[in-house]
C-alpha cells in the first residue's frame, strides 16, 4: 500500500515538475486572457458586460480574470514553477559552486574545443593567469598523469531562470494580497469639505482606518498656452482632530498615508453659494451637471447646478429646482456671481464663487510592494539569463614524454555558440602568447 | 519660429519617408542583381532615413515640450526608429544586409499606414491629458521601441529562414545564383533570431512593468486587464514559450521561425488590433489612449 501511495506522489511530482505542463498552462493562460479581451469585462465596462448573453455571464466570460478557473490555472502554474524550481535547485547549485574538473580528455566533449601542446608547469601557470585575469573562478586538480581544471565566469547567470520562475510566484502572491486585503474606494469632494475616510464609497474591501481628509482646494490649472496643466488638490490628513499631514497632489503624484493612497483621478467644476433660510445662513457647494443636490431643510425643494461657467472673474450658474418627486423642474434660471435670487419663496440663494470638486481614487493595497518585489526579481532573473550568461571552460593536461604534453580545452557553450566561440578563441590566444 | 520648426519637422518626415521607401527598393534590387552599388545605396539610405527619423522625433519633442510619445503617430515614429536601429545594428555587426529586404517593408507598411489612416490633424502635436505626464511613460515607450524593433527584426529573420528552407527542402541544392544564396546558413539565421529575441524579451518585460508602475501612479491600479495590457501579456507568453520550447525540446529551425512570425503578429495586434478590432475599451481609455503598448 505504502509503495503505491509513493508512486502516486511521485507521479504527481513528476507531472508538476515537467515543463510540458508548464507550457500547456502558459498556453491556456494566454488563450483564456485572449478570450477575455473579446468579451466586455464587468470591471472595465459594466454596462456592456450586462448586455452579453445570460449563459456567458453565468459561465464567467464577462469577468474571466476573477473566475475560479482562471485562478486555478494561475495556481497550477505557480505549483508547477515551485516544484520545478525545487527540482532544479541542486543541479544549478552544482553547476555553479561545486564544479568538478574533468577526469579525462573524453570528458571535454564540446563543440568548441582546442588542443595546445607545451610543458606542464608553464602551461598551468599561464592557464591560471589568463583565466583569472578574465574573471574566471578556477578549480584545479592534479593527478599522476597531468592536471585538469574547470573555470566559470559570470556564474550568477546560472541562477537567472530560477529567479525568474520564483519571481512569477511572488507576483501572483502580491496580486492575491491585493485582492484579498485592502480596499478600493472613490470620493468626490468640494474644496472646503472634511470627509471621514470610512464614509467614502468603496467598490471593494472594507475601510478600517478612521482618519479624516480635509480638502483645502481643488484646482483645474492651465498652462500659459492654454493647454491643461494638471488637476491639483491641496489636502490634509486629520487624525483625532489634529492635522498630521498636508500635501498637494495631482494626477501621477499621489499621496500615501498609513497604507492608504489618494490618487487624483478626476475633477469637476462647482460653485459655492449661500442659502438664506428664514432663520439661518448656510454655505453650500454644488457640482456641475447635477453631480450633487441641495435639499433645503424643512422643504421639499431640491436644487441642482445644471451647468456652470467657471470663469474666475464672472462665474455663472444655470440652476434647476425640483419639488418632491416631480420630474419637471419647478424653477430654472441663471444666476451670476454676487446675484441673489428667490427660490419658490422659501429661501434666497446667492452665488459666491467657483469651487472645484476633486475626484480621488482611494486605495489600500498591501500587495503592491510584493508585486514590485516580484517585478524586480523578474527583471533580475531575466537580466542574468540573457545578458549575463555564465561561461564554463575546462581542460585536461596529459603529459607525454617528460614534462611535455598536450592540453585539451573546451567550453560548455550552453545555448548560444556565437559570442562564446570568440571569447574562447581569445582565451586560447592569450594562453598561447605566454 | 514655431512655424519654422513645424515645417522642419514635416520635411524630416518626408525625407524619412522617401529614404526608407527607396531603401526598400534598393534592398530588393540588391538581392536581385547582386550589384554591390545597390547594396551600398540601400545602406546609405537607411542611415539617411534613420537620421531624418531621429530629427523628426527630436523636433517634435522641442515643439511639444515633452517626450514625443503620446499619440499613435508619435509612437509609430518611435516604433519605426526602433526597427531600423536594431536592423542597422545587426547589419553592421553580422554583415547581414540581406535582412534589409525583409525588415524595410515593415517600416514601409507602417509609414503607409500613417499616411493613409492619419490626417494631418492627427499628426500634429496635441495637448495631452494629465495622466500622460509621467516619466514612467517615457521609459515605457523607450523599452517598447527597442523590444518591438528587435521583434520586427526577428520576424524578418524568420521569413528568411522559411524561404531558405523552403528552397532547400525542394531537393535542388540551393541555386548558387538565386536570391536565397545571399542568405547566411540556416543555423546562423536561427541562432541570430534567438539572440535577438533573448535581447528583446527582458526589454518587453521591462516595458510591461514600467507600464504597470505608471498605471499605478496614475490610477492606483497596476494591472486592470484592459485589452492592451492583456495582449501585451499574451505577446510576452508567446515569446516565453518560444524560449522554453527551444531550450527543452530543441525547437529550432522551422518551428522557431514560425514562432517568431507568430510573436510579431501578436506584437502588431497589441498595437493595431486592439485599437481597431476589439470592442469595449473601457472608460479611462479616453484618458489612457493608444499608448499602453
Ligand atoms: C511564468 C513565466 C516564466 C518565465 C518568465 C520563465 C523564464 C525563464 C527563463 C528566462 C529561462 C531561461 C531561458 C533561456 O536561458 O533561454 C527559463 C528556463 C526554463 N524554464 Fe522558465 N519561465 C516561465 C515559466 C516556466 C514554467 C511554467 C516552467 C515549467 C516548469 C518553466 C521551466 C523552465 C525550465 C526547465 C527552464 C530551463 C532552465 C535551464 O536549463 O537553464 N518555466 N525560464
Amino acid at each position: 500500500m505504502k509503495e503505491q501511495r509513493e508512486g502516486i506522489v511521485e507521479y504527481i511530482w513528476r507531472v508538476f515538475s515537467s515543463m510540458k505542463l508548464g507550457l500547456i498552462l502558459l498556453g491556456l493562460v494566454a488563450l483564456v486572457s485572449g478570450v477575455g479581451t473579446v468579451f466586455p469585462q464587468a470591471n472595465l465596462d459594466p454596462g456592456k458586460a450586462k448586455e452579453v448573453g445570460e449563459i456567458w455571464q453565468t459561465l464567467g466570460f464577462t469577468q474571466i480574470y476573477s473566475t475560479v478557473w482562471f485562478r486555478l490555472l494561475m495556481g497550477l502554474l505557480c505549483i508547477n514553477l515551485v516544484v520545478c524550481s525545487i527540482q532544479r535547485f541542486q543541479g544549478i547549485y552544482n553547476r555553479t559552486f561545486a564544479l568538478k574538473p574533468p577526469v579525462s580528455v573524453s570528458n571535454v566533449f564540446s563543440k568548441i574545443k582546442a588542443k595546445l601542446a607545451g610543458e606542464s608547469e608553464p602551461l598551468k601557470i599561464s592557464v591560471q593567469d589568463v583565466l583569472k585575469r578574465n574573471g574566471f573562478k578556477l578549480t584545479i586538480n592534479s593527478g599522476d598523469n597531468g592536471w585538469s581544471f574547470i573555470a566559470i565566469k559570470r556564474r550568477l547567470g546560472n541562477w537567472g531562470s530560477l529567479i525568474s520562475h520564483i519571481s512569477f510566484v511572488v507576483l501572483v502572491i502580491g496580486a492575491i494580497l491585493g485582492t484579498t486585503m485592502g480596499f478600493k474606494g472613490f470620493m468626490m469632494s468640494s474644496a472646503g469639505s472634511t470627509v471621514p475616510i470610512n464614509s467614502i464609497s468603496v467598490s471593494k474591501g472594507r475601510i478600517n482606518q478612521d482618519f479624516s481628509v480635509r480638502i483645502y482646494s481643488a484646482e483645474d490649472r492651465f498652462l500659459p498656452n492654454g493647454e491643461r496643466d494638471n488637476w491639483y488638490t491641496d489636502m490634509g490628513i486629520i487624525e483625532n482632530g489634529t492635522e498630521v499631514l498636508r500635501k498637494t497632489i495631482s494626477v501621477n503624484h499621489p499621496l500615501t498615508y498609513r497604507g492608504v493612497t489618494f490618487y487624483q483621478s478626476s475633477f469637476a467644476n462647482g460653485a459655492s453659494l449661500t442659502v438664506d433660510l428664514k432663520d439661518q445662513k448656510l454655505p453650500i457647494v454644488l457640482q456641475d451637471h447635477g453631480g450633487n443636490y441641495f435639499q433645503a431643510p424643512g422643504t421639499e425643494l431640491y436644487l441642482i447646478a445644471a451647468a456652470i461657467k467657471s470663469d474666475p472673474q464672472k462665474p455663472i450658474m444655470l440652476y434647476q429646482v425640483y419639488r418632491g418627486k416631480g420630474v419637471q423642474p419647478v424653477q430654472t434660471g441663471q444666476i451670476n456671481a454676487g446675484e441673489t435670487i428667490d427660490v419658490q419663496g422659501e429661501y434666497k440663494l446667492t452665488l459666491e464663487a467657483n469651487a472645484g470638486f476633486t475626484g480621488l481614487q482611494v486605495k489600500q493595497d498591501p500587495g503592491v510592494m510584493v508585486v514590485w518585489l516580484g517585478c524586480a526579481l523578474l527583471l533580475l532573473g531575466l537580466f542574468l539569463s540573457f545578458y549575463w550568461r555564465s561561461m564554463v571552460v575546462l581542460g585536461v593536461f596529459e603529459s607525454g614524454q617528460g614534462t611535455e604534453g598536450e592540453l585539451t580545452m573546451g567550453t560548455m557553450a550552453g545555448k548560444v555558440t556565437g559570442g562564446v566561440q570568440e571569447e574562447f578563441d581569445r582565451l586560447i590566444h592569450d594562453i598561447q602568447a605566454k | 519660429m514655431d512655424q519654422g520648426l513645424q515645417n522642419l519637422e514635416t520635411s524630416s518626415f518626408y525625407v524619412m519617408l522617401m529614404a526608407y521607401t527607396l531603401c526598400m527598393f534598393f534592398h530588393w534590387a540588391w538581392i536581385g542583381t547582386k550589384k554591390e552599388l545597390m547594396g551600398r545605396f540601400a545602406t546609405y539610405l537607411s542611415i539617411v532615413g534613420l537620421v531624418a527619423n531621429t530629427a523628426a522625433i527630436i523636433l517634435r519633442m522641442i515643439i511639444a515640450g515633452r517626450p514625443p510619445l503620446s499619440n499613435s503617430y508619435e509612437f509609430l515614429l518611435a516604433f519605426i526608429w526602433g526597427i531600423i536601429f536594431v536592423y542597422l545594428f545587426i547589419e553592421y555587426r553580422y554583415k547581414l544586409r540581406s535582412l534589409g529586404a525583409f525588415v524595410m517593408p515593415i517600416a514601409f507598411l507602417i509609414l503607409m499606414f500613417i499616411i493613409m489612416s492619419m490626417g494631418p490633424e492627427e499628426r500634429i502635436a496635441q495637448a495631452i491629458p494629465p495622466a500622460l505626464k509621467s516619466k514612467w511613460l517615457t521609459f515605457h515607450v523607450v523599452t517598447a521601441m527597442f523590444s518591438y524593433g528587435a521583434f520586427a527584426t526577428s520576424f524578418g529573420l524568420g521569413i528568411m529562414y522559411l524561404l531558405k528552407i523552403g528552397e532547400e527542402g525542394k531537393g535542388k541544392k540551393s541555386n548558387p545564383h538565386g536570391i536565397i544564396s545571399r542568405f547566411p546558413a540556416l543555423d546562423i539565421i536561427d541562432e541570430l533570431s534567438y539572440k535577438v529575441i533573448g535581447f528583446a524579451f527582458p526589454l518587453l518585460t521591462l516595458c510591461i512593468i514600467t507600464g504597470a508602475i505608471w498605471a499605478n501612479y496614475a490610477w492606483g491600479t497596476y494591472w486592470s486587464w484592459d485589452p492592451k495590457e492583456t495582449w501585451s501579456l499574451i505577446t510576452w507568453i508567446i515569446y516565453a514559450a518560444y524560449l522554453h520550447a527551444r531550450l527543452m525540446y530543441g525547437w529550432k529551425g522551422k518551428r522557431a521561425a514560425w514562432m517568431t512570425i507568430f510573436g510579431f503578429a501578436a506584437v502588431l495586434f497589441t498595437f493595431f488590433g486592439v485599437n481597431y478590432f476589439l470592442p469595449g475599451l473601457h472608460s479611462y481609455a479616453i484618458s489612457q489612449p493608444n499608448i499602453l503598448v
